[in-house]
Parts: structure tokens; C-alpha cells; sequence
């Protein structure tokens, strides 16, 4: 693992020109597209808040946001990582480098990304007058989520080098996500309903990204703490993640060469 | 320390071939389903490989398509990793595996240039030292800002071939560039090339180019099927292959049959100066020493030949009836010479066939149809298989010039 982290740290300036590689070609070289890049959470939000208040459930519209916001960092990485390695075939066969500067050059860029999305999620939410919490422990949170983006990231872009259907499963799996974390509804939903008993919750919180959007709420919208180890859960499913993903990924590249 | 910037031991690469092409899940789960294992096959692309590169020569592999010499750079070059065996490298390795094959279309070329040094391990102040020099080395300082998929493919490549040779590794891997760009370019690359090699830098050099490979190169190695031939002097190694890829391209049209009374056991070709060779120069003599044994006692054996071109189009024959040489009887082993006095046919493979049969035409005791390929080589150029001497006349007056299209 250190001596990893040591590669990575002398390959950064390739790291970083991915990075901007990546932003370069999704803005498409125009100020705009940052903006442009904002439009679909921006959609999904409509269409939620519509769809919510026509079959009456009510939820607070900055809860919405932030959530579909946060939701979005991670989506755009699991859509990103099919393509990390398999888009990027042609360096991959001819040259050496260590191959995962790929997936986190590409999380690198939505993270970019995601932090432009928090200052427009800012103006919102003061503008919205929102109650802020505890924001200095904003970075923390920040770090956990990419910590869960890259974990996944590194086992979808490895699955699809070998299996290229990975596609269709991501798809399904994605939209379970989507529902199974609190974005378009509130935790209480699941934490107070008496049809839900204690193991359920734990499950709940075994989803990483169920502590995660509920910690940004805590911070940002000064939400209701579902309890300290609830929280701890996520956040150490999240981190284990990562580890996964590194092992896995570490453990199938030297066969990437073999299979694009 | 050993002087070698490249020792290659045991190396061999296997892939595992798919039944069903790319693989999915789903083709796995059915692959399962139908008997474990049964939807892969291991290819091995190279066996038990091994040699060494001392440090500043130039090495080229020639072989034909799919002798494994491309997978053996991509080893080299650290893209894919060996199934058995070890490779160590010595220095910075730089390839041009496939020229600008890291560029993304839409990033400009300064761009390009710097994320492929990034690429290869460069900071971004060592490239900005180099990059007037990629430029200009490229011709491209009106377009280095453009994208590159406005770039014509010829621009694209020799921005790829600038990149990779500016990096200055130490051992350089170049596999196929010598048939991209244009003569002028080629040349570049090839001066290029000159003076890496006056640097003491170590080359590892593909190509299907064999007079630029056997110029360039101190060694070759010849691989076939993922083994080497040979390894050694250019000259030698070179026409190996070249008999080789002969006598794959008889391919379907040898045939060995007859009786057995009589077998032919081999053919030596000589030149016109008694030295083995399988190569000629149109118009030079070729001597053909058939070594022949006998089982027992044969009365009025005649031996025979026949030269067809590499379709198996028959061009001349006669045999030792028809001349008139008579054979009373053989017994044993013993040898016959053929002498053909000039080769009148134009630049090719032409093969030779070979036989020994009874006076009468009833009994072929050994037929080697089509067995033995030979080369041709001839610098004037003519219309059609044989060369015929010919001259034009104009008028009255006659032209010499028909002399000079003579076989050289």
C-alpha cells in the first residue's frame, strides 16, 4: 500500500494533467461548461420536486437539492469508471504507467467538478436561508465520499476491462442505489416508521451513502443526527470499499495489457 | 553489473482465447453452464524466448505477422506482462509502439505533447525544455495549438515520433514506423535513428522493411511462432528468413510421391562459383547437386527437373533422357549435378522440382514436385517471367540499347 502511494506520488504531475485532460474535454473548451454540466442534477431535481408534491409527499426542496447534488458526485464517477480504463485503451497497450492514475484522474475531475456543484449549492442554500451546521467538518465528509467514489469506481472499471456487460448491471445497480439512499426522501422516513426495526436501520446505514447524504444534510441544513454509530457505520463501509477496490484492481492490472 | 540494457530469460506469453469474442458475464455464466472451462484455449503468442541486449546496440526482430514480435515489444515496453520467464531492462524506456497512439483528438498538440511526456515519466519542466525541439523536429510550429484531429495522419505521426524520441530514454522501442510518412519524413527518422545510435543508445527496432533493418541494425532476431529462429550477424539472419519465408510461400503446391526404388535425399544449390546459396542473380549460373540413393540395382534410371514460378506455372524442364546423358545403372548413394547455364527470369521465387524415374515413364521411383524455392534477384526491369535478348532498330539504323536491359 505505501509503496503505491509513493508511485502515485511520483507519477502526480501525470495525474494532474489528467485531471485537467478530463475537465478540458467535458467543458469542451467552453465557459459555459461548467453550467451545461449542472443541467442534468438540475432536471432531476425538477422533476422530482414534481413529482413528489403530485403524489403529495412533502420534502423540503433544499433536503432535495442537496441530496440529488451529493448524489450526482458519485453517479458521474460510476458512470465515468466503465470508461477510466477501457476509454483509455490506447494508453493503456502502449505505455507503461501505473494504471491506476486512470480511475483516480477521473475522480480527480468530478471531484473538480462536485466542488464547483457545492459553491452553486452554497449561493442556493444561503439564498434559500438555510441553517448551517457544522461546516468546518465539510472536508472530512468531502474525502469520505471520494474515498467511496474511487472504491467503485476501481472495481467497475476493472469488472468492465473483463466483462463488457458490466454496463447493464451497473444500470440496475445504480437505481437501486438511487432508492435504497435518502436523496429524494427523509431518513426519518425510514428511522421513525414503526414497520422498520433496529437490524433494518443498521442495513440502512450499511449503505455508505445513506450516512454521507445524511452528514452533508447535518452539515449543510443542520439535519437531525440519526445516531453517532449510524454514522460510523457508513463511513466505514465506505473506507472498506476503497480497500476493496484497491485490491481488486491492483490484483487484475497487470492483465489489462492482455484483455483491450 | 553486466553491460546489458535488455536481458530477456525464458519469456514466454500466453493469451486466453475466448470462444465467444468479447466477454461478457453473461457469456461467462453460459460458458459455466456448458462444461467449466470448455469457452477458453491458451495461445501461447511467445515461447522460452531469451536473449540479451548489450547497452548501445541496435536490435532488429524481423518475422512474419503473428511471429509474436509486436507482443515481445509490448513485454519490453512494460504494457503487458510475461507469462513465465523475466525480463529486465536497464534505463528509461521510451516507445513507438504505435506513433501518437496516446494523443486524444480533442486536445490541442501542445497538449498532446505534454501529457504523452507525462505519459513517460517526465516533469513538466523537462518538457518544456524539450518542446521547441518536438516542434520543430515535427514541422508543425503553425499548428501546435490546433487540435489534433485537424491534424492529417502524416502530421500526427511525425508529432508522435518527435515526442518520443525527444523524451531521450535510453533504450528505444520502434515497431512498424518506418512504413508511415512520407520519404522525406522516413529519412528524418532514419537520421534520427543514426544519431541515437552514435549516442550509444540502445534500439530495439520492427519492421517488414528488411533492406532499412539490415542496414540499421548490428543484430537481428528472427522470431517464428513465438521462437526464436536466430539471433546474430544481419546478413546471415536475414537471408534465413528470407529461405523461410520461401518455403512457407510454396504453401499447397509441393508434393513428395513415387515407388521408392530410388530416393532423392536432398538438393544442394550452388552458385555459378561453387558457393551454397538459395539466392541468384538473374543471368547468373546455378548448379543443383542431387544426392540420390539407390535400395538396390536400377538399370536406365533418368533424372529430372522442372522450374515453375510461385504459382507452380511450369517455365522450362527436361531431364537426363532428353539430353541424352545416358545412366546405365545405379546402386547406392551417389550424387548427379544439374548445371543451368544462365537464369533468364525476372526477379522472384521460382520453384524447383526434382525427380528420378524409369526409361520408359511407367515407374516414378521419387517425385519432389514444387519442393525446392529458389530466389531470384535482378535489377532490370521487363515485362512478363524470362528475359529474352532483344534490341529495336529504327530505319535504318540500330539501337545498342537492347544490351543494356540484360539480365545484371
Amino acid at each position: 500500500m505505501l509503496s503505491l502511494i509513493k508511485e502515485i506520488r511520483a507519477r502526480r504531475e501525470l495525474l494532474q494533467i489528467l485531471v485537467g485532460r478530463n475537465l478540458k474535454i467535458r467543458y469542451k473548451n467552453s465557459s459555459l461548461g461548467f453550467f451545461w454540466s449542472l443541467l442534468s442534477p438540475l432536471f432531476l431535481i425538477v422533476i422530482y420536486a414534481v413529482f413528489l408534491s403530485l403524489i403529495r409527499i412533502p420534502i423540503d426542496l433544499p433536503v432535495l437539492v442537496s441530496g440529488i447534488i451529493v448524489w450526482q458526485f458519485l453517479a458521474m464517477c460510476l458512470g465515468d469508471s466503465l470508461y477510466a480504463i477501457v476509454g483509455n485503451a490506447n494508453l493503456v497497450t502502449k505505455a507503461a504507467f501505473p494504471r491506476i492514475i486512470l480511475p483516480l484522474a477521473m475522480v480527480g475531475s468530478n471531484l473538480v467538478n462536485f466542488l464547483l456543484s457545492c459553491v452553486v449549492l452554497f449561493v442556493y442554500l444561503i439564498v434559500a436561508g438555510a441553517d448551517f451546521g457544522v461546516v468546518v467538518a465539510l472536508p472530512f465528509l468531502v474525502v469520505t465520499q471520494a474515498a467511496l467514489c474511487l472504491g467503485v469506481a476501481l472495481i467497475f472499471s476493472t469488472a468492465n476491462v473483463f466483462f463488457r456487460d458490466t454496463e447493464h448491471i451497473l444500470s440496475i445497480v445504480m437505481l437501486a442505489w438511487f432508492f435504497l439512499t435518502p436523496i429524494i426522501y427523509d431518513p426519518d422516513r425510514v428511522l421513525t416508521s414503526p414497520g422498520f426495526p433496529g437490524w433494518v436501520h443498521v442495513l440502512f446505514f450499511a449503505n455508505p451513502m445513506s450516512g454521507i447524504v445524511t452528514a452533508y444534510r447535518m452539515i449543510l441544513l443542520s439535519a437531525q443526527n440519526p445516531g453517532t454509530a449510524h454514522l460510523c457505520l457508513s463511513f466505514g463501509v465506505a473506507w472498506a470499499i476503497l480497500c476493496i477496490g484497491l485490491m481488486v484492481f491492483q490484483k487484475a492490472q497487470p492483465r489489462f495489457g492482455d484483455e483491450l | 553489473m553486466s553491460n546489458n540494457a535488455i536481458s530477456v530469460e525464458g519469456v514466454g506469453k500466453s493469451f486466453r482465447l475466448h470462444r465467444s469474442g468479447t466477454r461478457t458475464v453473461k457469456s461467462m455464466a453460459l460458458d459455466i453452464l456448458r462444461r467449466p472451462g470448455s469457452g477458453r484455449k491458451d495461445f501461447w503468442a511467445l515461447k522460452d524466448v531469451s536473449f540479451k541486449v548489450p547497452c548501445g546496440e541496435t536490435l532488429g526482430i524481423i518475422g512474419a505477422n503473428g511471429a509474436g514480435k509486436s507482443t515481445l515489444l509490448s513485454l519490453l515496453a512494460g504494457t503487458k506482462v510475461p507469462t513465465t520467464g523475466r525480463i529486465e531492462a536497464k534505463g528509461t524506456i521510451s516507445s513507438l509502439l504505435e506513433l501518437g497512439a496516446g494523443f486524444h483528438p480533442d486536445l490541442t498538440g501542445r497538449e498532446n505533447v505534454f501529457l504523452c511526456g507525462a505519459i513517460m515519466g517526465l516533469t513538466r519542466r523537462q518538457m518544456k525544455e524539450r518542446f521547441d525541439a518536438i516542434v520543430s523536429f515535427a514541422g508543425l510550429d503553425e499548428f501546435i495549438d490546433q487540435p489534433v484531429k485537424h491534424y492529417s495522419s502524416g502530421m500526427y505521426v511525425r508529432l508522435g515520433f518527435a515526442v518520443a524520441v525527444e523524451v531521450d530514454p535510453d533504450i528505444l522501442l520502434i515497431d512498424e514506423v518506418l512504413a508511415v510518412g512520407d520519404v522525406e519524413f522516413q529519412r528524418k527518422c532514419i537520421d534520427k535513428m543514426k544519431a541515437f545510435r552514435e549516442q550509444g543508445k540502445t534500439m530495439l527496432i520492427i519492421s517488414h522493411d528488411l533492406g532499412t533493418i539490415q542496414r540499421i541494425s548490428d543484430r537481428i532476431l528472427f522470431l517464428d511462432e513465438g521462437t526464436v529462429q536466430g539471433i546474430g550477424d544481419p546478413d546471415s539472419v536475414v537471408s534465413n528468413y528470407k529461405s523461410m519465408a520461401r518455403s512457407k510461400s510454396v504453401g499447397g503446391l509441393d508434393r513428395v510421391w513415387g515407388t521408392g526404388e530410388v530416393s532423392l535425399e536432398r538438393v544442394e544449390f550452388l552458385a555459378g562459383d561453387g558457393s551454397p546459396t538459395d539466392t541468384f542473380s538473374s543471368g547468373s549460373g546455378l548448379l543443383a547437386k542431387i544426392f540420390y540413393k539407390a535400395n538396390m540395382r536400377v538399370e536406365d534410371p533418368v533424372f529430372g527437373f522442372s522450374l515453375a514460378d510461385s504459382e507452380g506455372r511450369l517455365i522450362y524442364g527436361n531431364n537426363t533422357q532428353i539430353e541424352k546423358f545416358a545412366i546405365p545403372s545405379i546402386e547406392g548413394e551417389g550424387t548427379i549435378t544439374l548445371h543451368l547455364g544462365e537464369l533468364p527470369m525476372a526477379a522472384g521465387t521460382y520453384l524447383f522440382s526434382f525427380s528420378v524415374h524409369s526409361a520408359d515413364h511407367r515407374t516414378n521411383y521419387h517425385r519432389l514436385d514444387n519442393c525446392f524455392p529458389i530466389a531470384v534477384e535482378s535489377t532490370s526491369s521487363f515485362e512478363g517471367v524470362c528475359f529474352i535478348p532483344s534490341r529495336w532498330e529504327m530505319g535504318g539504323t540500330t539501337s545498342d540499347k537492347g544490351e543494356d536491359n540484360g539480365p545484371a
